[in-house]
């Protein structure tokens, strides 16, 4: 590597080593150091081939060694359980990416869970290569020698926190949903080669000239590496390494861990190679170029095997396949945006001019035909320059061939076009700037040829003029143009027996749920009754489901109701990988829900609202009265270890809820509903003195309590309960906040204790007291909470409310009002239409009306007499008591009264006294008109 | 050194520029004094990779693609635009290109609107038409008309303040690249063709677009380069330090800026910044566009007012009445803005902090004080 085109890779590294050497002594030994190490990897019997990860240049090399060497078995460095799914990769269309999933975690810290390593796959891979070929050709075996999944976690325990997922290379760029399609799992990679610390690969940006380190190594390693043969390849890739490694030492804890995994790959090979027998010169070790350059003991062939590997933890994994995307590979390895698209480019561009075969799996899904592929015209390379000579390669001249120069203008009228195509103003005369100006920014920039960035830096500066919001902008279409982001898909053939089963379940839809993107999907369930099995799918999909995968439009499902006609939302196809990885958790739809379900339930941290909640879709969606009742067992047992009141408002909604759903379906009570009523009956007895008392407890808690007890009470009663218990309990309750207090007025009022009178007679005392006035309000909010357990009290808290209007000075009222009106709204939703309905009666309907109108409860009482008399029957129990006075004495005789029965005076009217007592009046009037 | 107030960028750095000449043995496009890349060191600055025997010094901060897209448009057959809020440097990297590429960096229309097309192309000087008759004598050609006659770069500054018709007699000059001026008979004269090298560097304000918008006819002909507000910390500390320290050789001051007061300056400016984003009106943003050039002002308004008036150091509470009589420019509106954020960001960061904060607080309290 005298000169040529590695001498700007070559003063590139060296400027490196000198900045980063301690002096020149230090360098020295640095390049030194790199010396044995490249000579170490390429003195070893068993052949070594170093890659970079999204590299075409070491996928086309892989390419081409593969076909030049056949060997027998072929090392890889991925992760060791995942080897059978690989042969899976044919029904898939690339990328996607392989995953090692842990739901529940034996031997981690609990707050891992759940666990999840993908390993990306794209087609312009070295590793793709290695896989396409072994797979498909008979006699060659693939070792896949890299730790297991278990061991990336297992080796990040030992420093006690999880491994984290890689920076993004640029904070700023916008992240698209794609880039999230790997969810929080932790990435592996083959060939992850990057300076470890940011300060070489800034030394290396800022000399390189370029932007980001996917630009840097397109120019200094990718586009010279292209055409390199075997030795070439290995050897800069080898120097590389080396050269990283030996600079950057970086942080310890990843050392360490790089250096485990060399011992374990070795390990892994020597044992193989022990077993099997195998010739290690039929051999090919494929790995990151990083670990190639490796200096541990256990390095090589004849290695020591000192290293130990250790047993796995308890832990149960599970793997598969779920589709990745560029966008998606770039945000998990912190790559620049579009870097994986444009190595995806580069890759296809070097097959079609160097007119290499890749491998490529049978029958791999979503690939173009083989027919199209091999009608492109093949350029061949240079004369003079023949591709296997390092001289010869290294000696061409830096010039556009026939190729570049026809792709670059062909990409010139394109972004013009698309540009034209969104909104810009472009015409020919651009697409001609735009070729020059790349051909300049590439001169200018020390490179041969224009790379993708630099067309995209000209595509900018000729046709962007205007920054319009919403409209794209011209790097985003050269991004889409160059291939854009490409999303892969896991066949159907290779997706887990869950996700098939929900697909085959789905198929009466007759949607393409497969592709990406939202599909609407129609039932109409009364015309069609077999799609109900559909919904029945859909509603499970939604309860396990990520938001957004499966969203109703119309219809919904309700404890006892039938669907007549739904329609859905669905995307399935973008949310591939949430249903593969619930294929992890079960074989089918139903039985992960029900783990689920129970796993709620016997949560420890459970409560009871929760566990009623599951019994609820056990029967929604499971029809399951099996589950339902075993679930409902859990949620008494919840409700009898819960110390306080807090959940009471969820557990009255859904028991009266599920009473409703009992009563109306079944012809009798489930027998834990029975107990459930009866215990929580008992329960919420105990709980509700100190419930009163409790500064914890809310009065809406308090009032739900109060709810339990007053509606569950007729059928408590008559399983058996005592009402004595609540009352007691009532009578034991001393509540000293004024809203809980009148709850507590309120639960009287309906036991009987207390009077309408009487609770009206307080309420004027409060208004009247100036001391108690201020706290008014809150009594209101009380009284307001007592609708839902003594709906009866409607139009007493009606008349409340009126007299606080009436009556509080404004000095309490005016600051109560906004908040009246927000707890209303958020706290009595389903309270306030009682009470407008119950106004609406008393009130009158028409302003006329009002003059005229006088409150209900202004209006003087009807007197005893007369209210005795208006009965139609009221008189005639007294007749009858006067006309027999003997049987009442002899029970006033028992009960020890002695006073004897007073036949009460003939009725006279009140009129007639009033006259006798003052006749002047009427004698006064008798003259007038007899003188009148 | 030249004894100029303010030397242009040719005669300023005329001897780096002898120096990189000297050693550039690049190709030239036309009839440039310098290779695209030499232009581009001299711009950027040189790094020790480039293997030359000095160091050249880096006099535009900004991206480095911005830099190589200009230069590379000028190479072509277009203009070049820069567009960019006020005081992000757009002139400044003009007179760079300008001086680099044809040693010239004073061939400048002003764009007003009082501009006329006469501006432009050429006028007549009167009494020599008396006197003479209409001549290529009695004729006095425009900066861009002299550029095209020498092959040198023309610069057309604040582009979208001149009127439509005016920015249109560009386009002939852009396209046919010559002048023709029908007053004069002679075949041979009354055409002025452009010279190889010629080019047009404009600059405009984009806080101004859609006073006068371009047409899409000279859309066309010029290639658009977008220079943001730094807002990098790192490097718009270094500006503002290269920019401060010219200025203070300039007025022959010697004053240091402790780098505690630099970076109070600049954390204002950046939260001024963030609250001017997240502002839904006109009125709740500061008229200033909030630039690096602005901060300079503030700082050079400044260490002025300290050398001259205070004690001769720099100290926070100048600073701060610096910024607020800078900033505040519209009574009542900036002044609120100003006062709200010495309120709400510098009083809690003053407690936290400590340090040159709380000085600054209280120079900004007694600044508005006697603002307001």
């Amino acid at each position: 590597m005298s000169a040529g085109t590695f001498e700007a890779l070559r003063g590139q590294l060296h400027e490196a080593a000198t900045a980063f050497a301690d002096g020149p002594g230090a360098l020295e030994g640095i390049l030194r150091g790199i010396v044995d190490d490249v000579d170490r990897a390429l003195s070893e019997p068993l052949e070594i081939f170093p890659v970079c990860h999204h590299s075409p240049a070491s996928a086309l090399a892989m390419a081409r060694r593969l076909r030049a060497k056949q060997p027998k078995v072929v090392y890889l460095e991925l992760c060791e359980d995942m080897a059978p799914l690989l042969t899976e990769l044919r029904n898939c269309r690339l990328p996607v990416a392989v995953q090692a999933f842990a739901g529940e975690v034996v031997g981690f810290p609990a707050d891992w869970s759940p666990l999840s390593v993908v390993a990306p796959i794209t087609e312009a891979s070295a590793e793709y290569q290695a896989i396409a070929y072994t797979l498909d050709t008979p006699g060659v075996e693939l070792v896949l020698v890299d730790r297991s999944s278990d061991h990336v976690f297992q080796w990040e325990a030992r420093d006690e926190h999880p491994p984290a997922p890689a920076e993004p290379a640029d904070p700023d760029a916008p992240q698209g949903e794609d880039g999230a399609l790997h969810g929080d799992a932790v990435g592996v990679e083959i060939g992850d080669l990057r300076p470890r610390f940011a300060e070489l690969e800034e030394h290396l940006l800022r000399h390189g000239r370029v932007r980001h380190w996917s630009e840097w190594w397109h120019q200094y390693v990718e586009v010279p590496l292209g055409d390199g043969d075997h030795d070439t390849y290995r050897q800069v890739m080898l120097l590389i390494g080396s050269l990283f490694r030996r600079l950057a030492p970086g942080d310890p804890r990843r050392v360490r861990v790089d250096e485990d995994r060399e011992r374990y790959m070795w390990t892994r090979i020597r044992a193989h190679l022990t077993a099997t027998g195998t010739d290690p010169a039929d051999c090919l070790y494929v790995c990151g170029a990083f670990h190639a350059a490796s200096r541990v003991e256990e390095f090589g062939v004849h290695g020591t095997d000192t290293f130990t590997i250790s047993p796995p933890s308890g832990t149960t994994w599970r793997h598969g396949l779920i589709p990745s995307s560029h966008a998606a590979i770039e945000a998990q390895f912190g790559l620049a945006g579009g870097s994986v698209s444009i190595a995806a480019a580069e890759w296809a561009k070097n097959v079609r001019r160097t007119g290499v075969k890749p491998y490529r799996l049978e029958g791999q899904a979503g690939t173009k035909k083989q027919g199209r592929k091999a009608a492109l015209p093949t350029v061949p390379a240079p004369s003079g320059a023949p591709a296997d000579k390092l001289s010869g390669f290294l000696g061409r001249p830096p010039a556009l061939d026939r190729l570049d120069e026809a792709e670059l203008l062909g990409w010139s009228v394109d972004v013009v076009r698309a540009a034209r195509r969104n909104g810009y103003l472009a015409s020919t005369a651009d697409a001609i700037a735009v070729f020059e100006t790349s051909i300049l920014l590439a001169g200018m920039r020390d490179r041969a040829k224009p790379t993708p960035y630099d067309f995209q830096d000209a595509a900018v500066t000729c046709i962007e003029k205007d920054v319009v919001p919403g409209r794209r902008d011209v790097r985003r279409l050269v991004e889409s143009m160059m291939g854009g982001d490409r999303v892969g898909q896991v066949g159907y053939d290779a997706l887990p027996p869950l996700a098939r089963d929900v697909h085959d379940r789905l198929a009466p839809l007759a949607l393409r749920l497969q592709q990406r993107g939202v599909q609407r999907a129609l039932l109409d369930i009364a015309s069609r009754p077999e799609l109900e099995a559909c919904s029945d799918v859909l509603w499970i999909l939604r309860r396990l489901l990520p938001q957004g995968a499966a969203r109703p439009i119309m219809g919904e499902r309700r404890l006892g109701e039938r669907p007549i006609q739904e329609s859905w939302d669905l995307a399935l196809g973008t949310h591939q990988r949430a249903l593969i990885e619930l294929g992890y958790e079960g074989v089918s739809i139903e039985q992960v829900l029900e783990q689920r379900l129970r796993r709620t339930a016997y949560d420890p941290r459970a409560t009871t609202g929760a566990v009623l909640e599951t019994v609820e879709d056990a029967l929604l969606h499971l029809r399951s009265r099996r589950l339902a009742d075993e679930l409902g067992t859990r949620a008494l047992e919840v409700l009898s270890r819960e110390r306080s009141v807090d959940g009471a408002p969820e557990v009255l909604r859904r028991v009266r809820r599920l009473l409703a759903y009992h009563r109306t379906h079944e012809p009798a009570l489930p027998a834990w509903i029975e107990s459930f009523v009866t215990t929580g009956y008992a329960h919420y007895c105990t709980l509700l003195p100190t419930a009163f008392t409790d500064e914890d407890a809310t009065v809406r808690q308090v009032g739900a309590t109060l709810g339990f007890l007053f509606s569950m009470e007729g059928l408590a009663l008559s399983l058996g309960c005592d009402r004595t218990q609540l009352e007691l309990a009532v009578a034991q309750s001393r509540p000293e906040d004024p809203a809980k207090t009148a709850l507590l007025w309120a639960a009287r009022t309906h036991l009987g204790t207390l009077s309408r009178t009487e609770l009206r007679a307080r309420c004027a005392d409060l208004l009247g007291n100036p001391l108690v006035v201020p706290s008014y309000p809150r009594y209101l909010s009380g009284f307001l909470h007592a609708l839902e357990p003594v709906p009866a009290l409607a139009d007493f808290v009606v008349e409340a409310v009126s007299q606080a209007f009436a009556r509080l000075p404004d000095q309490v009222l005016l600051p109560w009002l906004p908040s009246l009106i927000t707890s209303l709204r958020s706290g009595g939703a389903e309270l306030a239409p009682l009470l407008i309905r119950e106004a609406d009666r008393l009130f009158p309907g028409r302003l006329a009306a009002l003059d005229a109108w006088t409150p209900p409860w202004e209006a003087p009482p009807p007197p005893v007499g007369e209210q005795a008399a208006a009965g139609p029957h009221a008189g005639q129990g007294a007749a009858l008591l006067a006309a027999h006075p003997a049987a009442c004495d002899a029970l006033a005789g028992l009960l020890g009264c002695d006073d004897p029965w007073q036949p009460a005076p003939a009725a006279t009217s009140r009129g007639a006294v009033l006259l006798s007592a003052h006749p002047v009046t009427g004698e006064a009037l008798a003259a007038l008109l007899t003188t009148g | 050194m030249s004894d100029l107030l303010r030397a242009p960028a040719e005669i300023k750095y005329a001897e780096e520029l002898d120096w990189l000449e000297s050693v550039d043995d690049g190709p030239k496009p036309f009839s440039w004094r310098l290779s695209p890349k030499m232009v581009r060191l001299f711009v950027l600055g040189s790094e020790r990779a480039d293997g030359l025997d000095r160091e050249i010094s880096q006099k535009w901060f900004g991206d480095r693609s911005f830099v190589e897209r200009s230069i590379v448009t000028l190479a072509s057959d277009r203009g070049l635009l820069l567009i960019g809020d006020p005081g992000t440097g757009k002139s400044w990297l003009a007179e760079l290109l300008s001086a680099a590429i044809c040693r010239n960096s004073t061939l400048v229309v002003q764009g007003t609107a009082g501009t006329t097309e006469d501006h432009i192309k050429y006028s007549w000087n009167v009494s020599m038409v008396i006197a003479k008759g209409q001549s290529r004598a009695s004729m006095i050609p425009s900066p861009i008309m002299t550029a095209m006659e020498r092959g040198a770069i023309g610069r057309f500054e604040e582009l979208t303040r001149a009127t439509s018709d005016v920015q249109d007699a560009l386009i002939s000059i852009l396209s046919e690249k010559y002048i023709s001026v029908p007053e004069l008979d002679s075949e041979s004269d009354n055409i002025v063709f452009a010279q190889p090298g010629f080019s047009v560097i404009a600059t405009a304000n984009s806080r101004d677009r859609g006073v006068n918008d371009l047409s899409s006819a000279l859309k066309r002909r010029f290639n658009f380069v977008r220079i943001p507000v730094v807002t990098n910390k790192k490097s718009e500390a270094e500006i503002v330090r290269f920019r401060t320290e010219e200025l203070l050789r300039r007025h022959r001051i010697e004053l240091d800026v402790p780098p505690t007061l630099l970076d109070v300056l600049l954390q204002s400016f950046a939260d001024l910044r963030a609250s001017a984003a997240a502002a839904t009106s006109d009125d709740e943003k500061l008229e200033s566009a909030l630039s690096t050039a602005e901060q300079i002002g503030v700082l050079e308004d400044a260490v002025l007012h300290s050398t001259f008036f205070g004690e001769r150091t720099l100290s926070a509470r100048t600073l701060a009445s610096s910024l607020v009589g800078s900033l505040a420019r519209r009574d009542p509106e900036d002044l609120a803005l100003m006062n709200k954020y010495l309120h709400g960001v510098v009083e809690p960061r003053s407690k936290e902090e400590g340090g040159s904060w709380p000085e600054f607080l209280e120079g900004g309290r007694d600044a508005i004080a006697t603002l307001s």
